[in-house]
């Protein structure tokens, strides 16, 4: 069957399998940028944002988003114009390996979209499902603090 | 040291922004047209002969292009341990066994068009086993009529097969039971620490492919591409000229990528069908038949004199090799080399080993490779002897550890698989941490003083720890670095990076050594045919041997560019220049010339010649870092749950060349630790298959699990590492077992004796110390 | 990897009547999908047509004069966010929503997939059910209420395949109701390896009646009528706390499953049954 997504602005259609899910048609169509592995959603490497909101891509059948807005990674900022956030991961030390940083950026812009200025218990609260083995989530969540900081800046310019 | 231009300065990460962006970096981030996928078939039974296997029907099936198993490939005996020639772990299996040895062992591969045409082949695989006995005590396989795992003719560099041992060892300094007799006080217990893994988020992954000149490529998830590929060589009987292995950024190894596990079966339908090929593993396979860490049974002994001075240690470790032996004669060597020389006070010291085979997952390397077992008993038993003497434990550290310009007998007489080489202690900031860390933790106020709060008790605990900085002797990495017209320099070097951040280290390194930006070093890192030659990312070798080459080459560059700046100003002697901002200057005439000018002049207009060196670097030194862990936490006494309050970190790794990564490296490693000590094991049935291969079951920590983290950083200079810097990447995931076994100690008087600590197991505890309370004193 | 390989078709009605019209037609072949994390985590291999009701607008959190209806597509997220669960029972629904599972899962969890699918460490079926919730089930024309405690007695999973969970109304309790819940995780995302919630009802210290509902024991959430009958009648105070413990730990229905232990269970059901009533006194004061 077709379906059809606005991801990261741009529509494209899709033929898919009505019992895939949403992580192995992106990846297939090019979306590297989504990673992912466990089809469990509980690592949340997949994390793309559906119609602004959160979700582990691995756990959402394709065919039920039909006509969403997607957001993957690539949406939010790329190498000439980063997001504040991404500038932040960057900045703070927040990336090692760097493969759960997309998902866990987003759930990060997704908090920040909603609540512009969160406690860290609130973000950790937002980033509880975007697992890390390599930072120990420490500098990831001082990461959003300080893109916290910058878009504030960004905003009294 | 503040006059350093890059190093110490937290240089952004190169490969971040580009990691932030989502850029394909990643091994399956590119795909080839054509591409077989490869799935696996696994073994239901730990132990079990296959007495035939028929895979004709799934060869039939629709998509299915090649059916493996052992009656197809090649039968050469091999290690899959990504360690140094010769490898010091034996070469028990081929690509496929005839004998499978536990639950997950593969048995057959199918390569097919898509996964799902492989997945439903391998249903068609008929196999007839031939089940045997299994063994799944390591005690047990050592007695006397335990079925034998490796009965192979051809199987080398076991100890004893035929007692399940795949190693042994056996090192006396002094005499230890003398030793005891002397001491004033003795203490003796055991500690068993559990099967874990390593849960990388993304799994093992390869994609092989012939170029165009029939070479195979191996895309992979490694941690040692030039392993990779003398395995592979040697697994398939290929030339190594035949076989380029490229690393592109890895999503996290932590050891068990150090070994060679898709790679040669990627690689043998590549070369038997002339397509590319990809493999990788679900979550499932990375819990089940990847690989893990070395479950131990550690028996400690300690002695001391009543002053407090230790005087006799001795150390039994047990360990869990699981169904084949790689890295299990080195990792249990660590348990003895990296904890032993911290107390280098007691003049008598045993480490005996038995490394054992069972019907069980594969252990492997893991991020501290042994010294996290032997830490988490050694460092318990070091509280319990102060607390016989009636002493701090923090005293009897301080007492106790090495200090610089000190060493130890076991550096000699333990070393990774042969003898080890003597190491002098020239940075050591051991004191510093214990007086830095213990005020942090507020020690002195809390310790011995355990607060109630209804049924929730907070008690202090802690632990010293030692790691090492490569392998002496052993390790070798090989950097090239070279210049381009602008000064920008190319640094081709072996080392690699598995997001740790090595490769930033890498630049800043030649950037100090040049005077340049860091951002002016283009790096390309662990390719088989671009790059020299590195043992890769393991025993913390990165910034000290990685660093150590990449060091020694920007040197010879710069050599060779002060000596054309030297005749362009027509100077005797270049002896005084000096390096920055891009230009190279002599201040006695106070001539100058940019880099970019040396660089369009050599390359084109006269004495034309590549400005360029490679260097490369083996060391008799291993610094050692230090590490000093403190942890408050508070116990639920009705519910037995432990929650970390606060985890104080102070550590010396010498000059922290990039601080924002060390202190990525010491929080990652910690926090894995927690994990390892709260929530993290293995289930199995009693016939050996495990039941909890998924982060449902198998919980690792997430951001809402954290205690308040502090990283202290003491700064020592280290005269044998890159611009004074030790390594960071092991030590700090040794800390918390121990510590918080201790701080449990402080808070309730419990000493549990396996790990991890889960309410079940702290509850039962208090329960039967509650009833000890009760029970009339027994004379002994 | 594909797991839901046999599914053919999907369906997107836009009411209730359609939805349940195709549900019938296909019988157990076909399954409605609230959030979807039950279906593509548990693949069932023999469903062949997947219902979503992603356009029933059965998302809300609404007031009435029955109690607060809460809409069957109704995800975790979305009751932390409603205004009125933010002070509902004292606040304490609001305070332990956040505790399961994780962000992303509780974007997409649902309140009529929890209680339709009825997992045995569901953490909003304990709490619905120690809430005595009820359940509205509709076929499009008809709609019939049904407590949780009465749904779970049927086969419930038959009565789904004729209609659907259009929404759960939980009452607008008094100030004289205080409610808790508590759960065992090994970590903080973990799903629950034990769960207990106890609705009270009390005048001045003397507790009128009261729900004990247990669940994840390693079965599912079920009400302890025996506790409940134990408090009736009975003052609030630090004894019978401890008495209370004592008596729901040698009641309680609880077994062994590859996470925990019956013995723990039972020890974990006493304290958390002493812990609420200490609770309960608290808020009374």
């Amino acid at each position: 069957m077709k379906v059809k997504y606005i991801i990261n602005g741009k529509e494209e259609e899709y033929e898919i399998h009505p019992g895939e899910v949403l992580l192995d048609v992106l990846r297939r169509n090019g979306h590297s940028e989504i990673k992912g592995n466990c089809y469990l959603g509980t690592c949340g490497a997949c994390t793309v944002l559906i119609d602004g909101e959160p979700h582990t891509s691995c756990t959402i059948l394709a065919a039920k988003v039909n006509g969403k807005h997607i957001t993957t990674i690539k949406g939010i900022g790329d190498l000439n114009n980063p997001h504040p956030l991404q500038k932040a991961f960057v900045d703070v030390g927040a990336v090692q390996c760097g493969f759960c940083t997309p998902g866990t950026i987003l759930s990060a812009y997704a908090l920040l979209k909603k609540n512009p200025n969160p406690t860290d218990e609130d973000i950790k609260k937002a980033l509880d499902g975007n697992l890390c083995r390599c930072t120990g989530y420490v500098q990831q969540v001082e990461a959003v603090k300080f893109a916290v900081k910058l878009l504030k800046e960004g905003k009294d310019e | 040291m503040s006059n350093f231009k890059s190093i110490g300065k937290d240089t952004k990460k190169i490969d971040a922004l580009s990691l932030a962006t989502g850029q394909p970096m990643f091994v399956d981030d590119v795909s080839f047209p054509n591409t077989l996928q490869i799935k696996l078939l696994y073994s239901p039974h730990a132990h079990a002969i296959i007495e035939d296997i028929d895979t004709s029907e799934a060869e039939k099936y629709p998509g299915v292009k090649m059916v493996l198993t052992y009656k197809n490939t090649p039968h050469v005996p091999h290690t899959t341990a990504g360690q140094g020639w010769p490898e010091p772990s034996p070469y028990d299996t081929w690509m496929f066994n005839e004998k499978v040895k536990f639950v997950g062992d593969r048995v057959a591969a199918v390569a097919a068009e898509t996964e799902e045409q492989a997945v439903e082949a391998l249903k068609l695989i008929k196999v007839k086993y031939k089940v045997l006995p299994a063994i799944l005590d390591p005690e047990e396989a050592m007695k006397d009529g335990a079925p034998i795992i490796h009965d192979e003719p051809w199987i080398t560099g076991a100890y004893d097969p035929k007692k399940n041992l795949a190693a042994h060892i056996d090192i006396r300094v002094g005499d230890v039971e003398k030793g005891f007799k002397e001491s004033d006080v003795v203490v003796e217990e055991t500690f068993e620490t559990q099967y874990a893994q390593h849960t990388p988020i993304e799994p093992h992954v390869t994609i092989t492919y012939l170029d165009e000149y029939g070479r195979l490529v191996i895309r992979t998830s490694t941690q040692v591409p030039f392993h990779v590929r003398r395995i592979v060589a040697q697994a398939l009987q290929i030339p190594v000229q035949k076989i380029r292995v490229i690393k592109p950024r890895i999503g996290g190894g932590f050891g068990t990528k150090q070994e060679i596990i898709l790679e040669e079966i990627c690689s043998f339908v590549t070369l038997k069908t002339g397509r590319p090929a990809r493999i990788l593993y679900t979550r499932e396979e990375e819990f089940i038949s990847a690989r893990t860490r070395h479950p131990f049974k550690v028996k400690v002994k300690i002695g001391a004199k009543k002053d407090g001075m230790l005087h006799a240690i001795s150390l039994y470790a047990l360990s869990n090799t699981g169904a084949y032996g790689t890295h299990g004669l080195t990792v249990a060597s660590n348990a003895g080399s990296k904890t032993l020389p911290l107390y280098n006070k007691a003049e008598n010291v045993e480490f005996i080993s038995d490394i054992v085979y069972t019907n069980m997952p594969v252990a492997g390397a893991y991020r501290g490779y042994g010294a996290t077992q032997g830490y988490a008993a050694l460092e318990q038993a070091i509280d319990m002897v102060a607390e016989k003497l009636g002493m701090d434990p923090w005293e009897l550290r301080k007492k106790n550890h090495i200090k610089a310009g000190e060493t130890s007998p076991i550096f000699r007489a333990l070393g990774e698989g042969r003898e080890g080489v003597t190491q002098y202690i020239q940075s050591c900031a051991l004191d510093e941490l214990l007086e830095k860390g213990a005020k942090e933790i507020g020690w002195f106020e809390k310790y011995g003083r355990p607060k109630r709060n209804g049924s929730k008790v907070r008690g202090v605990g802690m632990s010293m720890h030692m790691q090492g900085s490569g392998i002496p002797l052993i390790d070798m990495g090989a950097a090239t670095l070279k210049m381009n017209e602008d000064g920008s320099f190319n640094l081709l070097y072996g080392g690699t990076d598995i997001g740790t951040g090595l490769d930033t280290v890498a630049a800043q390194i030649v950037a100090e050594t040049l005077g340049i930006k860091p951002e002016q070093v283009i790096v390309y890192a662990s390719d088989t045919d671009l790059t020299p030659f590195d043992v890769g990312a393991y025993a913390s070798s990165g910034t000290f041997v990685s660093g150590g080459a990449v060091l020694k080459a920007a040197l010879k560059v710069r050599e060779q560019i002060l000596e054309v700046a030297r005749e362009k100003f027509g100077e005797p002697d270049s002896k005084d220049y000096i390096l920055e901002n891009g230009k190279v200057i002599s201040p006695k005439s106070g001539k100058s010339i940019t880099l970019s000018e040396i660089a369009y002049d050599t390359l084109y207009v006269k004495n034309q010649h590549q400005i360029g060196a490679t260097g490369s670097f083996v060391s008799p030194y291993s610094p050692p870092p230090f590490a000093v862990h403190f942890v408050e936490i508070e116990v639920d006494e009705e519910t037995g749950e432990i929650k970390p309050i606060k985890y104080v970190a102070a550590v010396d790794c010498g000059v922290p060349i990039n601080p924002n990564l060390v202190k990525g490296q010491i929080i990652g490693a910690l926090v894995n630790g927690i994990g390892y000590a709260l929530t993290e094991e293995y289930h199995f049935t009693p016939s050996g298959r495990m039941t909890n291969p998924n982060f449902m079951d198998y919980k690792i920590p997430s951001t809402r699990d954290l205690p308040e983290i502090k990283v202290i950083l003491a700064e020592t200079y280290e005269p044998t590492g890159p611009y004074g810097a030790k390594s960071v990447a092991e030590i700090n995931i040794n800390g918390p077992i121990p510590a918080i076994g201790n701080a449990l100690h402080d808070a309730l008087g419990i000493r549990l004796h396996r790990s991890p600590y889960t309410p079940e197991r702290v509850l039962e505890a208090i329960r039967k110390s509650k009833e000890k309370k009760l029970e009339p004193v027994d004379p002994e | 990897m594909l797991k839901l390989k046999g599914i053919e078709e999907v369906y997107y009605p836009q009411t209730i009547k359609e939805t349940v019209d195709i549900l019938r037609s296909h019988g157990d072949l076909a399954e409605v999908v609230g959030g979807g994390l039950d279906i593509s985590v548990f693949p069932n291999p023999r469903i062949k047509f997947l219902i979503f009701l992603d356009n029933l607008n059965l998302s809300y959190v609404k007031d009435s004069s029955e109690g607060i209806k809460i809409g069957a597509m109704t995800t975790i997220t979305n009751l932390i966010e409603s205004e009125l669960i933010k002070d509902y029972m004292g606040g304490s629904m609001h305070s332990i929503l956040p505790e399961i599972a994780t962000e992303l899962l509780r974007n997409q969890i649902t309140i009529g997939g929890s209680l339709g699918k009825r997992e045995p460490y569901s953490d909003i079926v304990t709490l619905l059910y120690g809430l005595n919730g009820k359940i509205v089930l509709s076929d499009g024309e008809w709609d019939e209420i049904v407590s949780i405690n009465d749904f779970y007695k049927e086969n419930f999973k038959r009565l789904l395949k004729e209609r659907i969970i259009k929404e759960v109304i939980i009452e607008k309790y008094t100030k004289d109701y205080f409610f808790s819940m508590k759960r065992y995780v090994r970590n903080a995302t973990d799903i629950a390896l034990f769960n207990m919630a106890i609705l009270l009802k009390t005048e001045g210290n003397e507790i009128i009646s009261a729900r004990v509902v247990a669940g994840s024991r390693p079965k599912p959430a079920y009400l302890m009528q025996e506790a409940g009958e134990f408090l009736k009648g009975k003052e609030l105070s630090e004894d019978l706390a401890e008495e209370f413990g004592k008596f729901v730990e040698e009641h309680i229905e609880v077994g062994t499953d590859t996470r925990t232990t019956e013995e723990y269970r039972k020890n974990l059901s006493h304290v958390y049954a002493k812990r609420i009533l200490l609770e309960a006194m608290e808020a009374a004061k």
